[in-house]
């Protein structure tokens, strides 16, 4: 069962609004964690196993920080003002002691799960030279491991942090860990995002039900509509890429990045859908990614939860230890007062991409991936100085119409070429795509018509770019804060029933489902 | 207050500080700049400025920031 499969959207959700409204308010929850595991079982079956280790772990590890904590504040009441730092130092690497085995018990499983088989790989390919080899385990991977393992990490930290105290119920924290919307493709959460309000069992509203499944079907229409129409094409050309000039590559990248967009921001549409039915607001994924001016804004954009969790839970941390922020002082001192601090920065966002890279994946082209966009967003801060003189000298404003249009094209161009090494099948043909666009541009395949003989042809591009048009229109006005919804809503009641009723038969005529066609799967779900 | 709304200005001089209350929010302040401020805000005031207090709120204007200055001088 996936998000934009009907069997989810016709039957388990409903089936699940329906029972969770007739279930009296306090036990609503354990309808949302028993919905949850069995959407997780049809999923993964009995890989369930790791989310209930990974939730009782965290369960008694944070019990045991919060217990350290309060004997700690009990001692700091009863002694003198002067003993009161050594007793915080001295409880603090308790505390210390217990998240590093959480968090090293959480990501461990994680590494054994997911990367037992790329790293046995590599050790293996390294020792060749010595006819040795050790050997290679592969194990079967739960479905979204790597978004709850986020989720407990940063539900442990927290605790240490004391931003947030233990949860005592084993029920909430475990239908934090596997709420059923969020359990494929995130968002990630934080616990105090969505821990209290997913116990609360909030009744259901009209206007959360209408605003939750309009949300759906717009997240369906990118999906079937986008994403599982150029899929055929996106499959060949990556498939046999050596058939091909380098037009149709550059095409392949621009469509492959319009599918990932659809495909990921689509599923969370109907994720964040389905979850506002049950009054649950999840954090947005998305904020308009293709209207970014630099990569860094665009990664504020586009998976936005994970790039915050990564800015939380090790971009601050390693920049502000003690020995990077040593670091950042004597820079400070030696090399100016902004790249002083860049020093160390670079160094925590080089770890920051390292991490997402792999977090992608057990392969090169996703540690290229996250290679690359470090070094682009690296190079922007580096160049950030002299860009800014040069703004400055020409007396051209970044804020002029025409700078915006060429720095937004600027960004999603680089978008796209990261997005070709991240969809090709492995970093050799990767490589190899980009430089054939490169050193073999030609429009061959346009001119002769090869690019419609792919699974894609003349009517399905244009489904695509018109249906590409309102999406973009969409996207602008949310842009500009202009509430879609809110003022269809103000509309006379047959505006509003002809604007969805048309959207439910675009969905139903244009999506590309049935015979012959070969939805795109789950993209980040396989992360 | 003056001494610090100098530090954000020397940082980020596009913004009016008396005003504006979404400086980490609308992007004014990004990651790196958030490490330069934090950096030149623990050497003039002498504080430390804790990981868990690295939140938007705290970041959002001059005067939340001022705030949690003036608090972290309080609980040293």
């Amino acid at each position: 069962m996936q998000y934009c499969e009907p069997l989810y959207f016709l039957i388990f959700l409903p089936i699940v609004v329906l029972i969770y409204h007739f279930t009296p308010q306090k036990k609503r929850w354990i309808i949302l964690l028993i919905a949850s595991y069995l959407f997780f079982i049809s999923l993964s079956r009995f890989l369930i196993i790791y989310l209930f280790i990974a939730t009782i772990w965290i369960y008694g590890l944070g019990r045991v920080i919060e217990k350290l904590q309060m004997e700690r504040n009990e001692k700091i009441k009863q002694c003198e003002r002067a003993e009161k730092k050594a007793i915080k130092k001295l409880y603090q690497a308790y505390q210390r002691r217990y998240l590093i085995l959480g968090v090293v018990g959480l990501i461990g499983l994680l590494v054994i799960l997911k990367y037992s088989d790329f790293i046995g790989t590599n050790i293996n390919s390294l020792l060749e030279n010595v006819n040795t080899s050790i050997p290679i385990y592969r194990f079967m991977v739960p479905i979204g491991i790597s978004f709850y393992t986020l989720q407990g990490v940063s539900y442990l930290v927290d605790i240490y942090r004391e931003k947030i105290q233990a949860d005592h119920h084993l029920g909430r924290l475990a239908l934090y860990m596997s709420y059923f919307p969020q359990l494929m493709e995130g968002p990630i959460c934080r616990y105090e995002q969505t821990a209290m309000a997913l116990f609360e069992g909030k009744d259901l509203t009209s206007m959360n039900i209408r605003f939750g499944m309009q949300r759906i079907l717009y997240g369906l229409i990118k999906k079937i509509v986008i994403a599982d129409r150029l899929n055929p094409f996106i499959r060949q050309v990556f498939k046999d890429y050596q058939q091909y000039d380098g037009g149709m590559m550059a095409l392949a990248m621009v469509c492959y990045t319009c599918q990932l967009y659809m495909e990921f921001s689509g599923t969370i549409d109907v994720v964040l859908g389905s979850s506002q039915i049950f009054g649950v607001s999840l954090p947005e994924n998305f904020k308009q990614p293709f209207f970014s001016k630099s990569i860094s804004d665009f990664w504020a954009r586009w998976h936005i939860t994970l790039g915050t969790w990564f800015k939380d839970y090790i971009y601050y941390p390693m920049s502000l230890s003690k020995p990077l922020k040593k670091l950042t002082k004597w820079g400070r001192k030696n090399i100016g007062h902004y790249y002083g601090p860049l020093l160390s920065g670079t160094i925590a966002l080089f770890c920051v991409w390292f991490c997402n890279g792999i977090w992608h994946g057990d392969a090169w082209n996703y540690i290229f991936f996250g290679m690359y966009h470090f070094i682009l967003i690296f190079s922007a801060n580096m160049l950030a100085p002299m860009i800014s003189k040069f703004y400055e000298i020409t007396h051209i404003s970044k804020d002029w119409f025409w700078v915006k249009v060429i720095r937004i094209l600027k960004t999603a161009f680089l978008v796209c070429v990261g997005e070709l090494f991240f969809r090709a099948h492995g970093l050799k043909a990767g490589l190899e795509m980009f430089s054939k666009m490169i050193t073999d541009f030609t429009f061959t395949s346009f001119k002769n018509l090869t690019f419609l003989n792919l699974g894609v042809d003349s009517r399905d591009f244009l489904i695509v770019m018109i249906t590409c048009i309102i999406i973009f229109i969409v996207s602008l006005c949310r842009e500009k804060q202009i509430p879609i919804c809110l003022s269809i809503e103000t509309k006379p009641l047959v505006i509003r029933w002809t604007i969805w009723y048309g959207l439910i038969f675009y969905l139903i005529i244009f999506g590309a489902y049935g015979v012959g066609y070969i939805p795109v799967d789950p993209i980040y779900a396989g992360f | 207050m003056d001494t610090l709304i100098e530090i954000l200005e020397d940082i980020q001089p596009e913004v009016d500080y008396e005003t504006c209350e979404d400086l980490v929010d609308a992007h004014h302040l990004d990651s790196l700049m958030i490490l330069s401020l934090i950096s030149e805000i623990e050497d003039e005031f002498d504080v430390s400025i804790p990981t868990v207090e690295i939140i938007p709120q705290n970041f959002n204007s001059a005067k939340n920031l001022w705030a949690l200055i003036q608090r972290l001088q309080e609980e040293d």
